[in-house]
Parts: C-alpha cells; sequence; structure tokens
C-alpha cells in the first residue's frame, strides 16, 4: 500500500524537488486525501466481507448494491457541485421527487390512452428532465439573481417543491407506468445495471464540467472569492444560475431512477439522500465553505458510505440506526477536518513568520 | 429611550403589522368566524408550540447561525417525557425537569458543534437531526405513546379566567398552556434586552471580530444560544404533550421550517444582527393567522407548504432586494453642486490647451 | 522630563518563531502629547500596537512603563485599564446598534456586568460625547451614520475608559478633507485635556499638520524620535525608507490619436459630468483626495457601478457596458485598488488566478481547458513579469505584495486590454517594486496601451502621467498638462 501512494504521488509532480515545493504550498489534504479515501473505502470493504463472509461479498448484495448507489450518487454530485459554490441544496431530493411526479403524471395519462410505450416513456423522461432543470432554474433565479443565501433560498424552494409534490398526489404514490419505464432502474446491459450506467456518465459529465472546462474554473473561483471573481470580468450570477440548473438536471436523472426503481413517484422518496449528500460531499473533501472539492472524493465517499449502510442492512441493524451513523459519519469527518485545519494553521503560522 | 433597539426595526415591524391587518380584512371577509373569540383562542392554542419555538429560534438567527434540529429535539423530548410519565412518575414538576434538561442537553450538543468545533450550523445541526431522528424512531419504532396519567391531562386543560363565546352559549377560558408562551416571549425579551449575553448576541451578530476584540466570548454566548433554545423546545414539548395527550413521535417532520418561515417573516435578518422579539411575534402572528385562514377558506392543507415556502422565499427576497436598493441609493461622494466649479474646469482647461 | 512621560517602552524586541520582527524598539509618550509613529509597511507598527494593547507579549528584557507602574506583562485587559486605547481602522464598532450602546459597550465587558443599565447606558454615552463636544443622537443606529461620525464614536468610546493614550491606526483614511480637520480639532482639543495621542498614518502633510513629535521605525528596528522642527518631508521619508525616494520621472509625450472617450459621465452620489479623452499609449494619471470619486469613476467605466447617464466611446464605437464582463469584451480591463480582496483569488494558484481573465484564450471549442495552452500562458507571464519563485501552483497568499501585485497585472494584460485602468497600483508594495511597476506601465504604454493610473501619491502621479486629471468632490476639476508639473499645482485644484 505505502508503495501505492509513493508510486502516485510521484506521478503527479515530476520532479521531486517540485513535489516537495508544491506539498508546502498546495493545502496537503487534495492529492493525500483521496488515497487515504480509497484506503478507507477498502478497508470498509473488507471489513464487511469479513464480518459477514456469505452475505456481504454475495452476488446478490453486490448487485443490489449496484442498483442502489448510483441514485445516492448523483445526488451527492448534485450537492457537491453547489457546495464547491460555498452553497448548499436542501432541495435536491424534493427536486427529483417533483420532477418524477410531474413526469409520472404524463406516464399514467399517456399509458391509460394506449399511445405506444416506447412514445410514452420517452415523452415521460423528457418531462422529468425539463421538469427538474426547471426546479433548478427557480433555485439559480433566487440565489444568483435575487441573492438569497443559498441555504434558505433552498430550504424555501425545498418546501415549495414538496408542497407542490403533495399537492399533485394528495399525499398518495402515482403508479401505473408502462413496463418498459422500469428499464431504467431494473436492468443491465452486458450485465451493468443501467442505473450504473447512467451513474458513470454523471461522473464523466460533471468531471469535465467542475474540473475541466473553463466553467467549472469559475466555480471553483466562485467558491472562493465570488468579489474577485467578478472583478475579474466573471459573470458570476450568469455561472451560477448554470450550476444550479445542473444540479437540478442531475435530481431528475436521480428522479427517473427512483421512479423507476419503485414503479411509483412519491414525494417522500429519497428523502434520507439529502443528508447522506451532504456527508458524502464533505467527506470526500469537498470543503463546506467553498473552492475546494473534487468529483472523484465525492464518488468514492459514495461507495464507502453505501458499503457502510449496506453492510449494517445485512447484520440486520435498524434503518433508523443506519440514519444515526450517517448523522454520526458527518459530524466526525467535520470534526477531523477541524482538528486537521487547526494543525495544519498552527504549522502555517509558524511558516508565514519565517518568510515574513 | 428604553426603546433604542426597537426603534430600529419599528418601521419594519409596522410594515408586517400592516399586512396581518390587511389579511386579518381579508379572511373575515371570506369568513365571518375568523375573527370571533373562539376562533382566535384556537389559533393561539394550536400555535403555542410554535410561539415558544421561534423565541429559540431569533436568537439563532441573530447570530446567523440556523437549527434544522428543533423538529427532531422537540420530537425527542415529547418522547423522553411520555415515557418517563407512563413509566416512572407523573410529577408535573419532575416532567417539566425531564422535559427542559433534555431539550437544554441536546441544544447543548448542537451548541458545542458549532462553537467548538466550528462546524457550519446548518451542516452541524442536519447531523445531530439525523441522529436525534434516527434514535427517536428506533426507540419507539414510530409507535405512538399513550395512556398519559390523569393528571397530567387535567393539568392540561386548567383554564384561566371565563369568557363568553359569541354565538354560541358556551364559556371558554385561556388555557394555561399559554401561560408557557407568554413566559417564554418575557424571558427572552429580558435576555435579549437586559443581559450582557443578550446585547453581546446583538453584538456579535453585528460584528463578530469586534465583539471578539473587546472581550466578548463569541463561543460562549453561542454555547448559550443553542442551549436556551435546547430548553425552550423542552418547554415547548412538555407543553404540546400536555395539548396532544398523547405522544406522535413522526408529529413535528417538516416543523423546523415552519419555524424558521415564521421568525424570518418578522423581520429577522437571516444574516445576523437584526431582529426583535416585537417583531418575531407580529411574524408568527402573521404566519399562523395564513395558516388558518387556509384551513377556514377550505383549502386542502397540501396548499400549507406551498405558502410555507413561498411565505419563506418572498420575505427573505423582500429583505434582500431592500437592502440592495438601500446601498444602491447610498451616497459614496459628496458632489460639489455649485456652478462655480465648471467655469473654473473651463479656465483650467485652456491654460493647458494654450501651454 | 522622565516624569513627563505617559509611556515609556525600552528595549522591546518581538521574536516570532525564525524571525525577529521587533530589535530593541524605544517608544516614549508624553502625557497630552500628539505623537506621530511611521514607518513603511512591514515596518513593525502594527507589532508594537499589538504589544502595547497586550495582544502580544514581549520578549523579555523588555520594559514597559505605563503611567509611572512598571509592567511585566500586558493582557488586553490590563491595556484598557491602564488607560492605552487602541482604535483600529474598520473602528471594531456594532453597525446594528446603537451610538450609545456602542460607546458603553467596552466598560459593560469590562466591568463584567452581567445586567444592562439603560439608564448607566445612556450617561456615560453622554459624558463621554461632552468630552468631545459632540452632538450625536444616542439612540441612532450606528449604520445610519457616515464614517467620520462613526469614528468620532469609536473616539467617544475610547474616552469612556478614563484612556490616557488613544492609538489611532490610520483614521483618517476613509475621511474627507472637512472631516479630517475636526477630526484633527478634536485631537487638539484631547491633548489640552492631558491626553496622549499614537497618530499612525502614512500621509505626511496630515503627520506635520498635527503631531508634536515623532517617532520612525524601520524593519524592525527603530531609527529615532524628533520633534517637529527637526524634520520635513524629504528627511522624514529619507529616514523612514533609509534613502530618498525619487521616482524615475518619465519624459511626457503629447499625444495626438484619441481612442477613448468619457462624455458626460454622471452617477447620483458618486460623480457628476466627466468627460474627458484618453489617447493611444498614453498615460493619464487620475487623483484627488479620497473620496473625491476616482474609484467610483473607475468602476463605473469597467460596469462595475454602471453611471446613470453619460457615453463611453472606444475608437468611435458607443459602448454599452453595465457588468464587468462587457467592459472586458470591449478591452477595458480594471486592476483595483483591494488586491487581497478583489484582485486576487488568494486561496487559489498563481496559474488559476492568471488564467482567470482568460479561460477563453486556454480552452478548446468544446470549452475544456487546454492544460498545455493553460502552463505555456503562465509561464510566459511568470517570464515577462519576473514572478518570483517562478512556481505556477504556488498559492497566490503565500507571494510578496510585489508579486502579489505583478500576477494580478499579468492576469490583465493576458486580456490584451486597449485602455487600462490601474487604481494605487502600488499600494503597499516596497519601494524597488513601485519602480519596476513604473516601468512596465511606461512600457506598456510606449506599446500602444492606452492606461488610466489612479493614485493617491503625488510624486507617482508627477512621474509616470502624461497628462493629470484632477478630481474634486465628484467632478473634474482639472485637466493638466504633464509637462513640468509641480505637487503644488495639483494641490490647488485637488483643495
Amino acid at each position: 500500500m505505502n508503495k501505492d501512494i509513493q508510486k502516485n504521488t510521484k506521478q503527479i509532480g515530476a520532479p521531486q524537488k517540485e513535489n516537495r515545493m508544491r506539498r508546502l504550498v498546495k493545502k496537503v489534504h487534495l492529492d493525500t486525501k483521496e488515497l487515504v479515501l480509497l484506503q478507507l473505502l477498502i478497508g470498509v470493504f473488507l471489513l464487511m466481507s469479513i464480518l459477514s463472509p456469505g452475505r456481504f461479498l454475495s452476488v446478490y448484495n453486490l448487485q443490489s448494491m449496484a442498483y442502489q448507489f448510483p441514485e445516492f450518487g448523483i445526488f451527492a454530485l448534485a450537492m457537491m457541485v453547489i457546495v464547491v459554490t460555498g452553497g448548499i441544496n436542501l432541495s435536491i431530493t424534493y427536486s427529483a421527487t417533483l420532477s418524477s411526479i410531474l413526469g409520472a403524471v404524463v406516464l399514467v395519462a399517456l399509458n391509460n390512452l394506449g399511445v405506444q410505450p416506447l412514445v410514452t416513456v420517452v415523452i415521460g423522461v423528457l418531462v422529468i428532465i425539463i421538469s427538474s432543470i426547471a426546479c433548478g432554474a427557480v433555485n439559480g433565479l433566487i440565489v444568483a439573481h435575487i441573492g438569497i443565501t443559498p441555504m434558505l433560498a433552498t430550504l424555501g424552494t425545498m418546501t415549495l417543491f414538496e408542497g407542490i409534490a403533495l399537492n399533485i398526489t394528495k399525499g398518495g404514490a402515482i403508479s401505473g407506468f408502462p413496463d418498459m419505464f422500469q428499464w431504467f432502474g431494473n436492468s443491465a446491459i452486458l450485465g451493468i445495471p443501467v442505473p450504473l450506467l447512467i451513474f458513470v456518465l454523471v461522473i464523466i459529465a460533471t468531471y469535465f464540467i467542475l474540473q475541466r472546462s473553463s466553467f467549472g474554473a469559475k466555480v471553483y473561483m466562485i467558491g472562493c472569492n465570488p468579489t474577485a471573481t467578478r472583478f475579474s470580468g466573471v459573470n458570476v450570477k450568469k455561472v451560477l444560475f448554470l450550476l444550479y440548473i445542473y444540479s437540478g438536471i442531475l435530481t431528475g436523472f436521480a428522479g427517473i431512477i427512483m421512479a423507476s426503481r419503485y414503479n411509483s413517484a412519491k414525494e417522500s422518496y429519497g428523502y434520507t439522500y439529502l443528508l447522506q449528500s451532504v456527508a458524502a460531499a464533505v467527506l470526500g473533501g469537498t470543503d463546506i465553505s467553498g473552492g475546494f472539492g473534487k468529483v472523484f472524493g465525492t464518488v468514492v465517499s459514495v461507495l464507502i458510505l453505501q458499503v457502510i449502510s449496506s453492510g449494517l442492512n445485512i447484520f440486520g441493524v435498524n434503518r433508523f440506526i443506519t440514519d444515526v451513523i450517517m448523522g454520526m459519519i458527518l459530524i466526525v469527518v467535520l470534526t477531523i477536518n477541524f482538528v486537521n485545519n487547526r494543525m495544519e494553521e498552527k504549522a502555517l503560522l509558524s511558516k508565514k513568520v519565517v518568510t515574513a | 429611550m428604553n426603546n433604542i433597539f426597537s426603534q430600529i426595526k419599528r418601521s419594519k415591524e409596522m410594515g408586517i403589522l400592516a399586512i396581518l391587518v390587511v389579511i386579518s380584512i381579508i379572511i373575515s371577509a371570506f369568513n365571518s368566524s375568523f375573527l370571533t373569540f373562539g376562533n382566535l383562542l384556537d389559533v393561539v392554542k394550536s400555535n403555542i408550540v410554535l410561539g415558544i419555538m421561534s423565541m429559540g429560534m431569533l436568537l439563532v438567527l441573530l447570530t446567523g447561525g440556523i437549527d434544522v434540529s428543533i423538529a427532531s429535539v422537540i420530537s425527542a423530548v415529547t418522547v423522553i417525557i411520555g415515557r418517563f410519565m407512563v413509566d416512572y412518575s407523573s410529577n408535573i414538576f419532575l416532567i417539566f425537569l425531564v422535559g427542559v434538561v433534555a431539550g437544554s442537553l441536546m441544544g447543548l450538543i448542537n451548541g458545542l458543534l458549532i462553537a467548538k468545533l466550528k462546524i457550519p450550523p446548518i451542516v452541524a445541526t442536519l447531523g445531530t437531526m439525523s441522529v436525534i431522528f434516527g434514535l427517536v424512531l428506533y426507540l419507539t419504532n414510530g409507535n405512538w405513546i399513550t395512556g398519559i396519567p390523569q393528571n397530567f391531562i387535567d393539568f392540561g386543560r386548567v383554564t384561566i379566567g371565563q369568557f363568553p363565546v359569541a354565538g354560541s352559549d358556551r364559556i371558554q377560558g385561556i388555557p394555561i398552556q399559554f401561560l408557557f408562551l407568554l413566559f417564554a416571549i418575557a424571558l427572552t425579551w429580558f435576555i435579549l434586552k437586559y443581559t450582557m449575553i443578550g446585547r453581546g448576541i446583538y453584538a456579535i451578530g453585528g460584528n463578530r471580530d469586534s465583539a471578539e476584540r473587546i472581550g466578548m466570548n463569541s463561543e460562549n454566548i453561542t454555547l448559550f444560544i443553542y442551549t436556551y433554545e435546547g430548553f425552550l423546545i423542552g418547554l415547548a414539548g412538555v407543553v404540546h404533550t400536555s395539548i396532544m395527550r398523547q405522544v406522535d413521535p413522526n408529529a413535528f417532520i417538516g416543523f423546523e421550517i415552519q419555524v424558521i418561515a415564521a421568525v424570518v417573516l418578522g423581520g429577522a435578518s437571516v444574516l445576523g444582527g437584526y431582529g426583535s422579539v416585537s417583531g418575531t411575534i407580529i411574524g408568527v402572528s402573521l404566519f399562523c393567522i395564513i395558516n388558518n385562514g387556509l384551513i377556514l377558506m377550505h383549502i386542502p392543507t397540501f396548499w400549507q407548504k406551498i405558502v410555507v415556502g413561498v411565505v419563506l422565499i418572498t420575505s427573505i427576497s423582500f429583505d434582500v432586494i431592500q437592502k440592495r436598493m438601500h446601498d444602491k441609493k447610498n451616497i459614496r461622494v459628496d458632489i460639489d453642486e455649485s456652478e462655480s466649479s465648471f467655469k473654473r474646469l473651463s479656465v483650467v482647461q485652456k491654460s493647458t490647451s494654450q501651454a | 522630563m522622565a516624569q513627563n512621560m505617559f509611556l515609556r517602552m525600552h528595549n522591546v524586541s518581538k521574536t516570532f518563531p525564525g524571525v525577529k520582527a521587533l530589535k530593541n524598539i524605544d517608544l516614549e509618550v508624553e502625557y497630552g502629547e500628539i505623537h506621530a509613529l511611521i514607518g513603511e509597511n512591514g515596518a513593525g507598527k502594527s507589532t508594537l500596537i499589538k504589544i502595547l494593547s497586550g495582544v502580544y507579549q514581549p520578549d523579555e528584557g523588555a520594559e514597559i512603563i505605563i503611567d509611572g507602574v512598571v509592567q511585566k506583562t500586558i493582557t488586553p485587559l490590563d491595556s484598557l485599564k491602564r488607560g492605552i486605547a487602541v482604535i483600529y481602522q474598520d473602528f471594531s464598532l456594532f453597525p446594528n446598534l446603537s451610538v450609545a450602546e456602542n460607546i458603553a459597550m467596552v466598560s459593560r465587558v469590562e466591568k463584567r456586568k452581567k445586567i444592562v443599565n439603560w439608564r448607566e447606558t445612556n450617561q456615560i454615552a453622554r459624558s463621554a460625547l461632552a468630552k468631545l463636544g459632540l452632538k450625536i443622537p444616542l439612540s441612532k443606529t450606528l449604520s445610519e451614520l457616515s464614517v467620520a461620525k462613526q469614528q468620532l464614536v469609536a473616539i467617544a468610546r475610547a474616552l469612556v475608559n478614563d484612556a490616557k493614550l488613544i492609538v489611532m491606526d490610520e483614521p483618517t483614511s476613509a475621511l474627507s478633507r472637512g472631516e479630517v480637520e475636526s477630526l484633527f480639532s478634536i485631537i487638539r482639543n484631547l491633548k489640552e485635556q492631558g491626553i496622549s495621542i499614537l497618530f499612525i498614518s502614512h500621509k505626511l502633510d496630515e503627520l506635520f499638520a498635527i503631531s508634536d513629535r515623532f517617532s520612525i521605525l524601520r524593519d524592525g528596528k527603530y531609527v529615532g524620535t524628533f520633534g517637529e522642527d527637526e524634520l520635513d518631508d524629504d528627511r522624514l521619508i529619507s529616514l523612514m525608507v533609509g534613502r530618498k525616494i525619487e521616482y524615475k520621472i518619465f519624459e511626457k509625450r503629447t499625444l495626438v490619436d484619441p481612442i477613448f472617450e468619457v462624455r458626460n459621465l454622471s452617477k447620483a452620489g458618486n460623480f457628476k459630468d466627466i468627460s474627458f479623452t484618453l489617447h493611444r499609449g498614453e498615460i493619464l494619471g487620475i487623483t484627488g483626495l479620497v473620496g473625491a470619486g476616482r474609484s467610483e469613476l473607475a468602476q463605473a467605466i469597467f460596469g462595475l457601478n454602471p453611471s446613470d447617464s453619460g457615453e463611453l466611446i472606444l475608437e468611435g464605437k458607443r459602448l454599452q457596458v453595465n457588468a464587468p464582463e462587457q467592459a472586458v469584451q470591449h478591452g477595458i480591463s480594471y486592476i483595483p485598488e483591494n488586491r487581497l480582496t478583489e484582485g486576487l483569488i488568494l486561496k487559489k494558484t498563481m496559474s488559476d488566478n492568471i488564467c482567470l481573465t482568460v479561460l477563453k484564450q486556454i480552452s478548446s471549442r468544446h470549452g475544456l481547458i487546454e492544460k498545455e495552452a493553460q502552463n505555456k500562458l503562465v509561464e510566459k507571464w511568470i517570464e515577462e513579469m519576473h514572478i518570483r519563485p517562478n512556481i505556477p501552483n504556488m498559492i497566490a497568499s503565500k507571494l510578496s505584495g510585489g508579486n502579489q501585485q505583478r500576477v494580478v497585472l499579468s492576469k490583465w494584460l493576458a486580456t490584451d486590454p486597449k485602455v487600462l485602468i490601474v487604481d494605487e497600483p502600488t499600494n503597499g508594495i516596497d519601494i524597488g517594486a513601485k519602480a519596476d511597476i513604473h516601468q512596465l506601465l511606461r512600457d506598456l504604454s510606449e506599446q500602444g496601451m492606452s492606461i488610466i493610473v489612479i493614485s493617491s501619491e503625488l510624486p507617482e502621479i508627477l512621474a509616470i502621467g502624461d497628462r493629470v486629471l484632477v478630481m474634486r468632490r465628484g467632478k473634474i476639476a482639472a485637466i493638466l498638462d504633464g509637462k513640468n508639473l509641480t505637487q503644488e499645482e495639483i494641490m490647488k485644484e485637488a483643495l
């Protein structure tokens, strides 16, 4: 394992000297933290396998995990892209369920009219995506253009989306989709579950948008210092607006998978993912105050949390206790971050004075 | 001169009060039973818990914090006192003691996470919410607690005074729970106005660095805020149980947003520093009357969520837009409006062009 | 003489791990004296003030006597109790609280009050304001007052604790001329009451107007204390920097090819009727007192603070500029005064910062950043601007002031602007780096770039401005030819 780390760090910075310099200069946690996360993932995976070899490592369990974590992972990325800007998006799960409910209404109506299933499903999916874009646009409008703090803006829209969803469903679930719709949540292509494929596409898209594109570069800069970014001629409002729309689209994908897996749509589906998404983003090294965070870290954290919750499930741990543990993980991770930052600051402080 | 702080917000409070009056008129135009003593008493009674909890949330918002764990805390409190009075003792005093101690302890945990570990309030309370709700639901399995002791039920039925209800022979008194609301309001008002901690809360909300520089302990003040909030939630939990006479662990899901919306509606700036007890009372009243109006006008209860969301977003938007307009008007340069400078300018330019 | 001293600091040193910030400093302040503490940025003034206010502890061997009492150690509370009050640049006041409460807050905390007595609060505030001869309504919220009034509240607050020495850190930086005058008369009034003032400022004319004695620090060392009659501008500056500042005066050019025109630009509460023409390859200096509307004008041209009326015409084309991104598109760049909060993104790398304005240039058609193009661009600018250390991944906050300014300049030069506006380009930069930046601006103008330099420092304006636009109270007071221009001529227009 140690050797692996060395190899990896060597790859990152070519000459040894520059590497050392870089480590002094750059926030230490970026590269090493990802490795720690990978180790952690392997660790919890091994732990669960050892504690419950027959069931955790069973094909059935691994497969069911592969169907479960994509929706969680997509939510986590929808959360993470906003946290990078120094905000938070509390409306992700209701944005997903509202969109899928709107889609469900269309799916059921067309299905009942006897429209060809393929056409029905295509239109239904389009409605979900368009709805999720609209949800994202509402958030973006309020945060970017009116200028309300994301926390309160999305707290408001979260309630709003839930209210609209409840008005449509009257508190129940909508079902009666064409069978074909189940493909998104329950089928596999070449043995790879469709939700997983969607997740992989989302990962790639988010990686390129956030970490490779000029748009993403602006996002990180806004997360660090929106004033200086605006002074640099970046249209901060536009970037934020588009990012909230992107976050919205992701919740739309999650909504499609959830509706398909449960074969119904209801406003409360996926509610627990809100907290877990924050936990995954933070665990993955996203700075809660903005400016730093990577797709890779978030995805690995999603896997870690999923392994933990699946494992607990197999041990017969009550699902409410799983919530407790997820909350604890969030708090513990932030506590560790706090302690780390303190130590880093201390180290920095003594260094700063030397150069002063 | 005693009203130094209320003067600051007076104009805003008057605005909200005006809205309150207008909405009341509209609702009573639709439904004549709205402005009756009986209905208003019902509105108050069913919102006592909201009122008590809004006082705690006011303190939290004043320092620029937020607490989304309050619904889980009050659920936990009701479950704890429910089990306590069913299994151990029906002594009213002990029940209150257990309630406020439990609430305060949970508040203290939030306070420690936020003040000592510097975890952003939204994330810290999201975490504690998950932990506390998880434990509550695990331990109760979501089941209601019934069989509340008779003396506690009797206590909850005590009323004060007797008032004839218009249009019927009924006579109604003011429920005892109302006293607890008054207590929470008076205590919060006193703390904010007459204690150094209260003034410190405003000071920190206004300028945290300065407050620390002159020797205020912002960590301790933050700890106090969340603990006091927990204390009020504990109180609210007991009051709630005395009204409902049973415990439903799921009763408060989503309640935190109502409390936040009501306090924000009352003019508390979510960026900290501004907000008052009187404003919060008006805000909570407005919020309750809107909800009551929806019921009286037979609008489906699902609309309530939409109203909460819209109220929250519009009231903050209003705040933010108003602030922006104010900033825009702000004079940055004291412009010389005299004509003479024009003349001088032309002379100088001539002289330079000749040179 | 010794009995007249309120404060005697002798042999004060302060060592931080690995560096000696102060070396054997002496400082003596008499009762009822206005004492100027001067030195360049980084000379150790703020460290010394922090020792005085109890924030830092000095190294062993220091002798500090306050009001005749030998202090072994000073905590912040000791410092307050012994009558030392520091008014920081941001005043440390509470915008949401009343004037009365702001004034009384420190004494409340100091007395460890638990319960607030509002009558006492008002009494304290009233008597403090009376000492200054001021009438500010006690119940007014602080944020409703002007900056100058807020400062007076801060001074009143200092008086509450029977301050015998008030330390003022750059007290005039945000005040208009008239406000400075009234501040000075209050300071003189305090002096008559036997209160000492330790005055920190960069504005020499103000220092000479008010101070009795000057103590000078340089590189953490004590240079000396001088009476007012022993010094003049030149001597003071040479003592401060160790050598006489002489900016290289560039030859003034008469330029004929107009490129950018500002016509009747107005914005309520900011500036009014601003018209001027900028020529190709020209450096136009804009100066005026703080609060004359210089930065507001610049930010209006750049779209950060859009004007109410008026026109901007670049190369004969009328521009629509309501946001910075539009200005950038048209080829207008603005380098803000506040490098640390507006110019740079401190937590990010030099490379990230330089590329922020030209992301399009280094991206493919699909909007993906091409690493190679980015590295090339960054290396080019590091090379061209001599940024040190030359590590693209260096976090911006770790760079020195001069190098940070070079990064900001690179970031904007990379956009290849036609019009470059620089606001206080050499503020807080050491003298050698200043000359480099002057030379750079001149070189750029030789290459045809039109540059507007906003500066409060007249020698700087005189050194590089081909013409000088003087602003006064939101309007143009004069546009002067840079040839043979003197500071006095500019000041005449600015006042």
